[in-house]
Order: structure tokens, then C-alpha cells, then sequence
């Protein structure tokens, strides 16, 4: 040991007060909570809620024929499949969101990613697209339905339309956000600017583009059903108007409940492909 | 290193009166850089060393070739700078990993956008990965790497696409101090085995002293060089330690005089520091 320096021995600081572990608490600001926890209050909330609502029903408090309880909902959503071929009617739903949405994509993606990456491109496209974002989708359904008759061309329109502007502007947001580093550093190991797009550029911003399509694939279901309650004879909406036209509330909350569950299986299937598709996401960014 | 006549005879890198002007929103003008010469010799480290807002930076990225001065020129191997390229290599305080490539894939990417053979860059990969001490992680993503880790990860991948000079900005400035120290360490072991140029950005006293054969010491207001030393209490020789270098004789000295011409800058802070937001 040098001098000017003293070493304070472990033993001088031994001494151990009586220690008590800090109480558990329910409610902490912003900390986490286990895991079964927060699974049970999630199942919990539901269960309360179609709970509540059998209840209301059972007990008269409800008219059960606006409010029909949980059940009735499943066996109506059960003959509709078994019977009446409801299935089909969801098959073309999914059909309409699947096919307009790709399309949309095919456009949006390129488009965003360019005008994200050059202002040039930006500086020409971002007027017309701006300007198309506040104009409301469901505004152009009496043109649609000129142009187009009721058949499957107007559908996929006014889906094409409802999601296009806001995939476009999103996608640009993400890619203006590739962090300039990145790109810089392509330069100077001597990508060109083909290179860059197609190496940096779009791999760093793939995943927010999957995020972005999650949402607006969600967004999409909205026009779907107005689409169909407008003017269809087939596909979820149709099934639901038909519904309200006889009274069968039964066969709206049918409607409502698989738009609900399907909603959700193609949110998992996002969530999924982004694990599988880039694994190499921080966990913290997910 | 070749012998000193040489040397002085064609340098690396010159850097020949350059200034960069920028234009503020109100019309007004400002110069970041003034009249900025110097010469970084084959093999040499040289540091640029200032206050912030002396302009290091910019005068990087000039020879980068991301920024285009306003005045002057800039020349490697006698060649004048226009735009980036291969030849000059960047290294960020950032982290610039490609999230999406493994640490393998990342050290090859500049060479495989300049078209070499696949088995050629693996072999150029392995060598410099096993020289950043990365060799068990080289499957890894960058995600899964510390700071540390992934500012090697840069400097292999920039190494590994043969530069003529190793450009840095303040690589090791996001690091915490003993990270930092081993990398100091590592810088200096690679430099002596690649025989590498390199020109480093700094504000760290230390870091430059330890580092640098050369250290170019810039005061602002406008960003000039007021400086030019060699590192010469060093003898011809680099320090692998810390402990070495504050033991050398004269490191002290210099260490105390740069800290004055430091101390005077930080007196020397005028209203038109004031950034645009």
C-alpha cells in the first residue's frame, strides 16, 4: 500500500443492523408484476364482464332481445357455421382484406421507402398523398359504386384506398428514421447508393414496416365491414346487416365476436412472422 | 514506419487550407472551420484534439468525404478527396452495427459490396474478428453485444475492407472508463499489427496523448488549428498501458500543457455558440 491512502478492513463495516424485507405491495407506480398476475387479472376482466352480462340477463335487467346473454351469441354463431355456411361468408371477407391489402402494400411499400429515402421523391409525391389522407375513404363509396357496380371490384377499392395513404406515410416516417450512421458508414466501405437502399436501408427498416402493416391491417377491418353493410350479399358485414334487418341480434353479436377473433388470429400471425422473420429485434424495441 | 525523409517527403493524408462555411437561417454566415492545414504521415495515429464546437468533427467528415468543404482541399496518397470512399473508413461514436447481420456478416459487409469472393472474405473476417477478440461470438447479433463489443465489431468491419486510413469520431466516447481503456489498448495493439494510418477525433486529453504519434489541437470560434505536436516524450515508441504511459517521463508536461490551451478555449465562448434548434 503507497502512502497518502488507508484501507477500511471489511470488518469495520460488519456490523449488521436488523434487516425486514419491504412489504409487497398491489399497486406501485410503474413496476413490474408477475407474470401469473397479470395473466390472471387479464382473463379475470372477462370473465367479470360476460359474467356481469349472463347475470343481467338471467335476472331479466336486460331485454334479451337487444341484449342476448354470451351463450345464445355461441350456439346462434355455431348454426350459422354449421348451417347456414357462414364460414364461406367469413372466407370472403378474409379474401377481400387479404387481396386489397396486398395490393396496397405492393404500392405503399416501395413508394414509402423511396420517398423516406430521397427528398426528391418526397418533395413530388408528399403533396398528393398528404392532401388523399384527410379525404374519408367511406366518402367515395357512391363514386365506387358507380364506377365499380356492387360487385367485388368496389369492395376492394374503397379497402384499397381506406389504408393506402396512411401505409405510405407511415412507411415514409420509418425510413426517414433509418439512423443517417448507418448509411454513412455504407458510404465510406463504399456502397453505392443501389446498394445502400437495398442493404441498409431496407433491412434496418423492415421490421417497423411489419409493425405498420399490423396496424393498418386493423384499420382495414373497419372499411371491410362498411363496405359490406353497404352494399353486399355476402361476406361477415352482409351476414350482419341481414341480421339487423330481422331482428336476430344474435346473428350481429355472432358477427361482431368473429371479427374479434379473427382480428386477433391475424395480429398473432404478425406478431409471429416478426419473431420469426427478425430475431435479431432487442427485445426492449419489440 | 519508413524512415523520417520520406515521410516528410509525401505525406498519407494532407489537408491544405480547408474551411467549411455554413449559411444560418437568418443569411448570416458562420465558419465552423478556418484555414485548416495538416499532415497525417504513413502509419501514424493522429488525433485531432479540441474543445467541442472547435469544428474536429467537421473536418472529419470532410475527409470522410460525407461533408464538401468551402474552401481548400483535402489529399490522400495525392490524390484530392471527392465524395466518400473505400479507401477512408469511418468509425462512429454511435454504434453503426447492422442490427440485422451477425457479427460475421457485419465485418464482411464492406467487402462484399466491393465483390469479394466469398471464401476470401471469410478468411479476411476470421482474421480480424480473432484480432478484436470476438472470435466465440462471431455468430452472434449485435443485439446480444455490449458497447465495447460492438464498437470492435465497427472497427473490424472497417479494417477488413482495406482502408488507406482509418477514420474515427470519438469511437470509444459512449464507453465507460475501463471499456474505454481496454480499447485504447486494443486500438494501439491493432495499429501495430495492421500498420494502419489513423486519424481520431478526441476530446479526451488522455486518450489523444495515449493514442497519438500526433496531435493536432484545434481551438474555436472559428475551428482552426492552434496546435501541431508530435507525441515526441514518447520516443518513437507507443505505450500498450496506461500505467506505462502516466509512469513515461514528460507525459505529465504535456498533459499539463494541453489542459491549459484547453482551460483558455473554455474562456474563449461567444454568443454565436448558440445552436439553431
Amino acid at each position: 500500500m503507497g502512502a497518502g491512502q488507508r484501507v477500511v478492513e471489511r470488518e469495520e463495516l460488519a456490523q449488521a443492523p436488523n434487516t425486514k424485507p419491504r412489504r409487497q405491495r398491489w399497486f406501485e407506480y410503474q413496476k413490474p408484476i408477475p407474470v401469473v398476475w397479470s395473466l390472471l387479472l387479464g382473463i379475470s376482466v372477462w370473465v367479470l364482464f360476460f359474467g356481469m352480462w349472463e347475470l343481467a340477463a338471467a335476472r331479466g335487467w336486460i331485454d334479451t332481445l337487444f341484449m342476448p346473454p354470451p351463450h345464445q351469441v355461441l350456439a346462434t354463431l355455431y348454426t350459422m357455421i354449421a348451417e347456414r355456411g357462414f364460414l364461406s361468408d367469413i372466407g370472403i371477407s378474409i379474401y377481400r382484406i387479404l387481396l386489397s391489402f396486398a395490393m396496397a402494400c405492393a404500392i405503399a411499400i416501395p413508394l414509402g421507402v423511396l420517398m423516406g429515402s430521397f427528398r426528391t421523391v418526397d418533395a413530388f409525391f408528399n403533396p398528393f398523398v398528404s392532401a388523399w389522407r384527410y379525404l374519408p375513404a367511406p366518402a367515395f363509396i357512391p363514386l365506387l359504386l358507380m364506377w365499380f357496380g356492387v360487385g367485388e371490384g368496389s369492395k376492394l377499392a374503397l379497402l384499397f384506398i381506406g389504408v393506402i395513404f396512411f401505409l405510405i406515410t407511415l412507411i415514409m416516417d420509418h425510413t426517414r428514421a433509418v439512423r443517417a450512421e448507418l448509411i454513412e458508414t455504407a458510404m465510406t466501405l463504399g456502397a453505392n447508393r443501389w446498394q445502400i437502399l437495398s442493404t441498409i436501408v431496407l433491412p434496418a427498416v423492415a421490421p417497423k414496416i411489419l409493425v405498420s402493416m399490423r396496424q393498418m391491417l386493423a384499420v382495414s377491418w373497419t372499411y371491410l365491414v362498411i363496405a359490406e353493410i353497404v352494399a353486399a350479399t355476402t361476406g361477415i358485414g352482409a351476414v350482419m346487416m341481414r341480421g339487423q334487418r330481422f331482428l336476430k341480434v344474435d346473428e350481429i353479436m355472432a358477427g361482431i365476436l368473429v371479427i374479434g377473433m379473427v382480428g386477433l388470429f391475424f395480429d398473432f400471425l404478425f406478431r409471429l412472422a416478426y419473431r420469426v422473420l427478425f430475431p435479431f429485434v432487442a427485445n426492449g424495441q419489440r | 514506419m519508413p524512415p523520417k525523409s520520406f515521410q516528410a517527403a509525401s505525406p498519407k493524408l494532407a489537408v491544405r487550407g480547408v474551411g467549411k462555411r455554413y449559411r444560418l437561417n437568418g443569411g448570416k454566415t458562420i465558419d465552423a472551420v478556418h484555414d485548416v492545414s495538416f499532415d497525417v504521415m504513413e502509419g501514424e495515429i493522429c488525433a485531432l484534439l479540441g474543445p467541442s464546437g472547435c469544428g474536429k468533427s467537421t473536418v472529419l467528415r470532410m475527409v470522410a468525404g460525407l461533408e464538401d468543404p468551402s474552401s481548400g482541399a483535402m489529399f490522400l496518397d495525392n490524390a484530392q478527396i471527392d465524395g466518400p470512399h473505400k479507401s477512408r473508413g469511418m468509425v462512429f461514436q454511435r454504434y453503426t452495427s447492422f442490427d440485422w447481420m451477425t457479427v460475421q456478416k457485419n465485418v464482411e459487409y464492406g467487402m462484399k459490396i466491393n465483390g469479394v469472393s466469398k471464401a476470401d472474405r471469410g478468411a479476411q473476417a476470421d482474421h480480424f474478428i480473432q484480432m478484436i477478440q470476438l472470435s466465440k461470438f462471431k455468430n452472434a447479433y449485435p443485439c446480444q453485444l455490449s458497447g465495447g463489443m460492438q464498437q470492435r465489431v465497427a472497427i473490424a468491419r472497417t479494417l477488413a475492407n482495406g482502408p488507406s486510413i482509418l477514420l474515427m469520431d470519438e469511437p470509444f466516447g459512449a464507453l465507460d472508463a475501463e471499456t474505454k481503456w481496454q480499447m485504447q489498448e486494443l486500438m494501439i495493439s491493432i495499429v501495430e499489427t495492421s500498420k494502419v494510418t489513423v486519424l481520431i477525433v478526441t476530446h479526451d486529453i488522455e486518450e489523444a496523448i495515449f493514442l497519438a504519434d500526433r496531435i493536432i489541437f484545434m481551438s474555436r470560434h472559428p475551428g482552426t488549428v492552434r496546435e501541431n505536436m508530435v507525441t515526441e516524450f514518447k520516443d518513437g515508441r507507443r505505450f500498450s498501458s496506461h500505467e506505462e504511459m502516466i509512469e513515461a517521463k514528460g507525459f505529465h508536461e504535456i498533459e499539463k500543457k494541453i489542459m491549459h490551451m484547453m482551460r483558455d478555449e473554455m474562456r474563449n465562448d461567444r454568443e454565436e455558440a448558440l445552436q439553431e434548434c
